[in-house]
């Protein structure tokens, strides 16, 4: 009786895992089947013609690599930032629960309120119209909390010993920080950044409103009313209204494309986040 | 995710341009997220003046008769995102039994990260996903009903669990590991087997993280929009004359988050009043799912000190 219940438990719990995984495998071989025709390499190198039923998808390409670009730069600096007074500069247990709330809450606001959030403060009030920097700038707070929580993670299981050893020599807190925490600490701040950019590089909502256009926009000329082409907007408008066969070929090769970009950005934060892993258990 | 921290590093700290900007960094962002509140309160004051509290309690949604009520949408999310969590917490779940009770553990961490490859999905994939496969098997699987069309309220349903499965599944798997190995290894060394460990063992100390889990995939699912509006937002559904009846299920309608995402928003950009109802959905929504992940990031901290407290 007991070895029949842990049987059904071991297979339950097999199953439940193995539908979970069966999922993916679906999904990701779904987009392959259905995707692999369109990619060739003029998919890459042309521009759009024809709304989307012919050419390539140069421009969404380059569009969605500003944007995370200048999500990057915009995060990082902030990211540190808080990941340091998170674990260095609060004192106070109650206000680094709240900074800590803050950046959670922050993680969990649905997309579509920051492009509401831009949608109000860029393009209406500051009058810049639809504009790369405001993709970018919207991205880069999304990925704020992504960033931050892995380089604050990073810098809680570095070796206490570490420090001691510094302030032993007799560095000062911008020495500490410049040369020993932040040194020690960059490989969850390169995770964060990836699963951070793994994650705006996808987003449609923040974007649809104040950064991007479906045709019409190569390079970004100045700040105002320069938008530029996405892949994650290219792939929302033509899914929604093409019966055109030759469309939806072009729909599954950029969808193919956008989830090899999501993908390699993922699995590139792998071996740093492996390596953390084991360090925690053996460390 | 570890908490705010117990392994603090003491760092003398007098007054240095690293330390000003850490703090100057840490204010802008603390700024942006205390103006979006602000700012959006604001924008949609017009509403709050014309609708008043009929905005919560009001079923029709018609701008052009500046009637604004958000009970149907509400209904919508909902009814959505209830579908999805139930069938995402047993898979869910089920998987992280296996990840962290059955797997070695070193085979533990590759198949957790193959799951969570799939939360980085992008949604509108998953939307795409959802028009070309999804749509068309609940439309034969509801055939019995006699739906209009593939795009149900079990359509985004099911597509919102596929979506929030990896986040249910490895918070699940976060909560059950924390649970002390010895312990584990204790209640197999009494001869227990691996089904009585866990259900003696492991769950009775695993069950708050297990709800801050799904509580955090709950969020995620409420505010989900791309994906939803892909298969159900193009058309406007009614409040339920029947509120347990399950007809309205296989229709087509809209959530909070499916309507923001849709045109509208660019047809009330020039009008004061409409332009204020969709700012106060935002902000319906924003409470909503800012609440729910705040509880659900309080328990799971809360779990974390018991785990030290004991």
């Amino acid at each position: 009786m007991r070895r029949a219940l842990d049987r059904a438990f071991t297979f339950g719990a097999t199953t439940f895992a193995a539908l979970a995984v069966g999922v993916i495998v679906l999904i990701v071989s779904a987009l392959v089947w259905r995707g692999a025709s369109a990619i060739s390499w003029e998919f890459f190198t042309e521009q759009m013609q024809l709304v989307g039923a012919a050419g390539g998808i140069f421009y969404n390409i380059l569009g969605t690599l500003i944007l995370l670009l200048t999500a990057l730069l915009f995060s990082l600096p902030l990211a540190t930032g808080i990941a340091l007074v998170q674990s260095v500069y609060l004192r106070n247990p109650r206000t680094r629960e709240r900074l800590w709330l803050g950046l959670s809450v922050l993680n969990g606001i649905p997309s579509i309120l920051f492009g509401l959030f831009g949608l109000i403060v860029f393009v209406k009030f500051l009058g810049w119209g639809k504009s790369w920097l405001t993709g970018g700038l919207l991205l880069g707070i999304m990925m704020l909390p992504t960033v931050a929580v892995a380089l604050i993670e990073r810098i809680q299981a570095m070796p206490r010993k570490y420090v001691e050893a510094a302030k032993g020599l007799g560095l000062r807190e911008p020495q500490i920080i410049w040369s020993v925490i932040l040194p020690q600490c960059s490989g969850g701040l390169v995770t964060g950044a990836l699963l951070g950019l793994a994650r705006a590089a996808g987003e449609t909502a923040p974007i649809m409103f104040t950064a991007t256009i479906f045709a019409g926009a190569t390079l970004p000329q100045g700040i105002k009313e320069s938008p530029v082409l996405t892949l994650p907007y290219h792939i929302f408008v033509l899914a929604q209204d093409s019966f055109d066969p030759a469309v939806s070929a072009k729909v599954w090769g950029a969808a193919l494309v956008l989830l090899g970009l999501v993908m390699s950005l993922s699995l590139a934060a792998l071996p740093a986040r492996l390596r953390m892993h084991e360090e925690a258990h053996h460390g | 995710m570890t908490g705010s921290g117990k392994n603090r590093h003491e760092i003398p700290a007098a007054w240095s341009w690293t330390q000003a900007s850490s703090w100057g960094f840490t204010g802008l962002a603390g700024v942006a997220l205390g103006s979006m509140v602000l700012l959006f309160l604001w924008q949609s004051l017009p509403l709050w003046q014309h609708a008043g509290f009929g905005f919560f309690t009001g079923e029709r949604w018609f701008y052009r008769q500046r009637e604004f009520g958000i009970l149907s949408m509400l209904y919508g999310t909902v009814v959505v995102s209830l579908i999805a969590l139930l069938l995402a917490a047993p898979v869910g779940i089920g998987a992280a039994l296996f990840t962290a009770e059955i797997l070695p553990t070193r085979w533990r961490t590759p198949v957790k990260i193959v799951i969570e490859l799939l939360a980085g999905i992008p949604s509108v994939i998953y939307g795409l996903l959802g028009i070309l496969f999804l749509r068309e098997w609940v439309y034969r699987a509801l055939e019995p009903f006699d739906p209009l069309s593939g795009d149900t309220l079990i359509t985004a349903g099911l597509l919102l669990a596929i979506m929030v499965l990896p986040t249910v599944m490895t918070l699940a798997d976060d909560a059950l590991k924390s649970v002390p190995a010895a312990q584990r290894r204790a209640a197999r060394g009494l001869g227990l087997t691996r089904a009585e460990t866990t259900f003696t063992v492991s769950l009775p100390q695993a069950w708050r993280g297990m709800i801050a889990a799904l509580l955090l995939a709950l969020g995620r699912a409420l505010g989900e929009g791309i994906a939803v509006f892909f298969v159900i937002g193009r058309q406007d559904n009614q409040w339920p004359a029947h509120l347990l009846s399950l007809r309205p299920l296989t229709e087509a309608g809209q959530t909070l988050t499916s309507k923001l995402v849709g045109a509208e928003i660019n047809l009330a950009y020039g009008d004061p009043l409409h332009w204020a109802a969709m700012v106060g959905l935002g902000l319906m929504l924003m409470m909503l799912v800012g609440g729910i992940t705040w509880l659900g990031a309080r328990w799971m901290r809360r779990k974390e000190h018991h785990a030290q407290g004991a």
